[in-house]
């Protein structure tokens, strides 16, 4: 078994996230991430969440094996801050070439790693594998171990090639590479009570010089942050700290974790983001300096400057509360994010109409939930479709996400701002949530928000293509309402299985050839043998043919409505039609979103998602949701 | 020696050696008289006060770098669009040079112009003879199609009478009866170059339409469908006009720019020397006598003549003040779409689509920045009107050619918009009341001509080049400010700019270079 997918394994036993740990021995095994969906927009491959941990330690040359589309995308397009060296912005890469992939590319490594020495002298050099190197089997351990004895400085392999897993994985890749090479290899030359680790923040827009001053006034010393600004030495000395602060909850956890484990260094998960959030992170983090030893009137210095610090934010904030209060916020962001800011922006008295998950572990969702409530719109997951629906149907005001779900928002007509990593301001501690604030407040009063709203001056009501689509959809309907023939080609058209392309007239006339069982079908038309969701659905057509087919066993009212409400709609999730009713009726849900939020269907494989659509669309004809609908 | 045949060094090099450094020194230290530093940088550091401002804005006699230029200057431009047509300055020769380098260092391109060369003789007896021998040589060594007459301020001041000395040089032969020598009275001493185009083009009218100076009958109007379009004095007309001749043609309809200098500020290099090309001919001139409706891109260029054409001639007139953006294009066309009954074209849907795409994209970066603007008055409305709609503060709006009647319909544009509220106008003003104004109420960027760059050197403020004269970046005029098309080549100023201001402020090694980003 190679390394890299022993250590992988071992990420993905982190005892520390109670999602984890609630899994079977099988269920860990294939990881914390939802497996991609071939065909889906994807995000970052483990490689990028690789590069990305660790490409804000500033001292030390990142050396990237493997052809260069992997440095050519990624380099230095992080946006985090240096106060002293500025290597890591320097592009390095093997730019390995043909010949390499047949020779293998171990030699060019090698001497990459020493004209990088010779050049530049860094403390240290990052080596990141790449799919490629990784599958003609370079060995970048062998080679970094070689490197480092030779030129006596530390090579430090980061084996995260991208087919592994996702950005999130590579995350956690990069921190086994520093547990395994770097954390601990240096002592400190001093230790005080109040020592202290961030693990988890990366200076974007230089975020982390908002709080440092602070907490440095307060008398904490942040031996290492890992990896905002980071030196290479403070990084590898960050085992000798009381106590650590974690940020950013999953994508460092097993560090956090590490640390604890082997060190003994007590750890909480905190955030910088929003007023209430960073005082008590604060507060926190003086407690397990505290515990460890240091005096007690510690907190009364760490109150003092809360104290002040607070007034001061809520005296600038308060200038815009006239302003954003009752402003509607959709939220798209990762993980720790999500709740931080939902506190922030309750601060500030706009309502959150929605918020994403995503990268968020239980316990966040749980934080979402404790503050906007149990009607909480959250969503696990969102495609650009979707989120294009979600703005155009809840009427936010403004969204928040970062870079890549902007034009979305851009072409549903929506404010956005950046709160992910390509932002160029700072929001974190007091002073960054006067910006965020002050942000948000210019977005939402730019005036090309109205010029986008409004259509062009020559435009009918008519001519706009939602009222053109209405249209369409309109006369489509009544021609099929008047020609029975198109009515049922249509029916049969229906997609069953997406994966392999099968319709429901293919299935119905596979089952009348003779094909009786779903295997059958499957064996037949192909039908459900891709992700297999559709599965449920094959063997409601088997129950309907059949029933058509004259074995019809009169159920009394009673027993049919029971029978037709127990068909499994969502068979990833095990979410049949009654449950979806209901919730839709209790709720007043409008969207397949909000179904999905609500009741977990079309929450796996997402081929229901359109008879959750129809689903809503007869509940609602049968019995109009006056409240919202009529909004 | 510093210099040396081998390795000749130009300005920027030659003077900054030490030889030339020392020389320099010694200069202002012995012959200069210099005051003590201390003094001079008090004064310097007095000049951008609120007490310097108020007394600078006391100033009553005096313009301090003026951003407007003369009458003939206008004269000119309005005359090179019409097809060979040679503008014909009676006056002295000097100023003639000035328009001639003007167009040039501007259009980079060759700027035919004569003058009737009047010297003191003449000034003392009149012009007589200068425009009788003026107009023969001119027609013989040219051979235009017409000549366009203007004047300088000399002719004006001893009281020439342009139309009597035509009749009189074509009774001398000087031109043949029937030659077209429409002429207009420009005088530098009344209005800027903005009044000249208009009585020039005043005059062209006048001389086609109503009776060639009393040589012809006047014109018969039988209305049509066509619509005039006159440009005004336009820095872009080169990007503009073929910009809007697209957009026309896009929508389809009968229409003719009367005075188009596209094609003789544009020449192309393939060996011919084209001393004239394209413009408006004669004939359609002519013609335009009976479109159903004229249209100025520019009103304080046109004036005089959207008065006449409308009271002489009745056509339907349609002023509009250089339309820049997404406001200002919609109501352009939907205008034109009115007057010819013509739908806007999908093409052009689009084209608004992605400007206000591309406006959203940027949207943070021009949002609530502060900008002061001068330019020429119509200009100066077109680019208020763009900035407004990006939510940025035209905090100073200055004209030094605008009027009081433009000073009130910049206001009421700041007064209707959230991002106008402290912004104020200054009619009249010139570009050292600018400087105070920058020192004292800062902004973030200034919108100007070239010389706006002294503005920059001594006030720091960022200077986007877009006027006229720009003489020292090349080619913008090439590139339309008008329709969406235009708007997004402002945008794309404005934004450059911009960020390349952001980079020159992080640009410092281990200072600011932590924010020099790849990303913006």
């Amino acid at each position: 078994m190679s390394s890299v997918s022993a250590t992988v394994q071992d990420v993905f036993n982190e005892p520390a996230c109670p999602k984890n740990a609630a899994k079977s021995e099988k269920e860990r095994k294939k990881g914390c991430t939802k497996q991609l969906q071939p065909g889906g927009a994807a995000g970052g491959c483990a490689f990028d969440g690789a590069k990305i941990a660790l490409q804000p330690i500033t001292d030390v040359a990142h050396l990237v094996h493997g052809p260069i589309a992997c440095e050519g995308n990624s380099w230095d397009n992080r946006g985090a801050y240096s106060s002293g060296s500025t290597l890591y912005r320097t592009g390095f890469t093997t730019d390995i070439n043909e010949t390499d992939v047949v020779f293998g590319g171990e030699k060019r490594l090698y001497k990459s790693i020493k004209e990088i020495f010779d050049k530049y002298n860094p403390p240290a050099i990052f080596v990141y594998q790449t799919c490629v190197p990784a599958m003609i089997g370079d060995d970048i351990d062998a080679v970094c171990k070689a490197a480092s004895k030779k030129f006596g400085k530390p090579v430090v392999p980061v084996n995260s090639p991208g087919f592994v897993g996702p950005k999130n994985l590579g995350n956690k890749l990069a921190g086994e590479a520093l547990l395994a090479h770097v954390i601990g290899t240096v002592e400190p030359e001093y230790s005080t009570p109040y020592d202290v680790n961030i693990i988890g923040e990366y200076n974007l827009a230089g975020e982390m010089w908002q709080v440092e001053p602070l907490l440095k006034e307060i008398g904490f010393r942040i031996l290492s942050c890992i990896s905002g600004d980071a030196k290479y030495v403070d990084v590898a000395s960050a085992h000798r700290a009381r106590a650590t602060m974690m940020v950013c909850s999953k994508a460092m956890i097993n560090i956090t974790r590490k640390l604890e484990e082997k060190f003994g260094i007590p750890y909480f998960e905190g955030s910088f983001y929003g007023i209430g959030d960073m005082s008590d992170s604060i507060r926190q983090l003086a407690q397990l300096c505290i515990d460890r030893g240091a005096p007690q009137e510690f907190m009364d210095r760490a109150e003092a400057v809360i104290a002040r610090e607070e007034k001061l934010a809520w005296d600038e904030i308060m200038s815009y509360l006239p302003r954003l209060k009752g402003k509607k916020v959709l939220l798209i962001t990762g993980g720790v994010k999500s709740w931080s800011v939902v506190a922030a922006l309750q601060e500030v008295g706009m309502e959150i109409v929605g918020t994403s998950v995503k990268k968020s572990t239980k316990e966040d969702k749980e934080r979402i939930k404790e503050l906007m409530g149990e009607d909480a719109h959250a969503f696990d997951d969102m495609s650009p479709r979707e989120m294009y629906k979600m703005l155009k149907e809840a009427r936010a005001d403004i969204m928040l996400s970062g870079g890549r779900s902007q034009f979305i928002a851009l072409k549903a007509n929506m404010p956005w701002l950046d709160i992910n990593q390509e932002r160029h301001h700072a929001y974190s501690g007091y002073k960054g949530m006067v910006d965020l604030v002050r942000e948000i407040d210019k977005a939402l009063y730019n005036p090309i928000w109205e010029q986008v709203r409004t259509p062009a001056p020559w435009a009918k009501a008519s001519d706009s293509w939602q009222a053109k689509a209405d249209a369409e959809a309109a006369r489509e309907a009544a021609e099929l309402a008047a020609d029975p023939a198109k009515a049922e080609a249509k029916r049969r058209s229906k997609k069953i299985c997406k994966c392999k392309t099968v319709d429901l007239g293919t299935i119905e006339d596979a089952i009348l050839a003779g094909a009786l069982t779903q295997a059958q079908v499957i064996e037949t038309t192909h039908a459900g043998s891709g992700c297999t969701g559709c599965r449920g659905t094959i063997d409601g057509i088997l129950e309907d043919m059949a029933a058509r087919g004259g074995e019809v066993i009169e159920l009394d009212p009673l027993q049919a409505e029971e029978k037709r409400r127990a068909k499994k709609i969502c068979n990833c999730k095990e979410v049949s039609l009654g449950t979806i009713e209901d919730t839709i009726r209790a709720k007043g849900l409008m969207t397949v979103v909000e179904v999905t939020a609500e009741t977990e269907a079309g929450g796996g494989c997402e081929s229901c998602c359109e008879t959750i659509d129809e689903i809503l669309a007869d509940v609602h004809a049968k019995d109009p949701v006056p409240a919202m609908a009529a909004e | 020696m510093p210099q040396n045949a081998d390795n000749v060094l130009d300005h920027f090099d030659l003077f900054r050696q030490p030889e030339y450094r020392e020389m320099l020194a010694n200069k202002k230290k012995n012959f200069e008289s210099p005051v003590a530093e201390a003094e001079l940088q008090r004064v310097v550091e007095w000049t951008k006060t609120w007490d310097y401002r108020e007394k600078n804005f006391a100033r009553e006699a005096l313009t301090v770098n003026p951003a407007k230029a003369c009458q003939p200057l206008g004269a000119v431009f309005a005359a090179v669009g019409f097809e060979g047509t040679i503008p014909f300055v009676h006056g002295s020769q000097g100023c003639v040079a000035y328009y001639r380098s003007h167009f040039s260092r501007h259009f980079k391109e060759p700027s035919s112009c004569v003058s009737s060369s009047m010297t003191e003789d003449a000034a003392v007896f009149g012009g007589l003879n200068n425009m009788i021998d003026g107009l023969a040589n001119t027609y013989n060594l040219y051979k235009p199609k017409m000549i366009s007459v203007s004047t300088t301020c000399m002719a004006e001041v001893i009281g020439d009478d342009l139309n009597a000395f035509i009749k009189n040089a074509k009774e001398k032969g000087s031109v043949p009866k029937e030659f077209d020598v429409p002429f207009a009275h420009t005088p530098a001493f009344v209005g800027s170059h903005i009044t000249g185009y208009d009585n020039v083009m005043k005059g062209i009218f006048e001389h086609f339409w109503g009776g060639k100076a009393g040589t012809a009958p006047k014109l018969d109007r039988v209305e049509n469908d066509q619509i005039n379009f006159i440009t005004g004095f336009d820095p872009y007309t080169v990007g503009n006009v073929r910009e809007l001749k697209r957009m026309f043609d896009l929508i389809g309809f009968n229409y003719k720019i009367v005075c188009d200098n596209s094609d003789v500020w544009d020449t192309p290099t393939d060996g011919t020397f084209r001393m004239f090309d394209g413009g408006t001919t004669i004939e359609e001139t002519e013609k335009a006598v009976h479109a159903k409706a004229t249209v100025s891109m520019q009103e304080y260029c046109t004036e005089k003549t959207l008065k006449y054409i409308h009271e002489e001639w009745k056509h339907e007139i349609v002023p509009f003040n250089h339309p820049i953006g997404v406001k200002g294009t919609d109501e352009f066309l939907l205008k034109i779409s009115e007057l010819t009954g013509r739908p806007i074209p999908d093409q052009l849907k689009l084209e608004r689509g992605r400007l206000v795409d591309a406006i959203c994209d940027s949207n943070t970066h021009i949002h609530v920045k502060k900008f002061a603007i001068y330019a020429d008055p119509d200009m100066c409305i077109g680019l208020v009107s763009f900035l407004l709609e990006c939510g940025a503060e035209p905090t100073h709006v200055l004209a030094t050619n605008g009027s009081k009647s433009w000073a009130e319909k910049v206001e009421k544009m700041l007064a209707d918009s959230p991002f106008g509220q402290n912004c104020h106008v200054y009619p009249g003003r010139d570009l050292w009341h600018m400087r105070s104004l920058l020192f004292t109420e800062p902004v973030d960027f200034l919108i100007g001509n070239t010389y706006g760059k002294y503005l920059e050197r001594d006030t720091g403020t960022p200077l986007i080049r877009i006027g006229f004269p720009i003489f020292d970046r090349h080619h913008h005029h090439r590139y339309p400010v008008w329709g969406y098309q235009g708007g997004l080549n402002v945008l794309v100023w404005i934004l450059d700019r911009v960020f390349e201001e952001i980079d020159k402020n992080t640009i410092v090694p281990a200072y600011s270079d932590f924010s020099y980003d790849i990303i913006r």
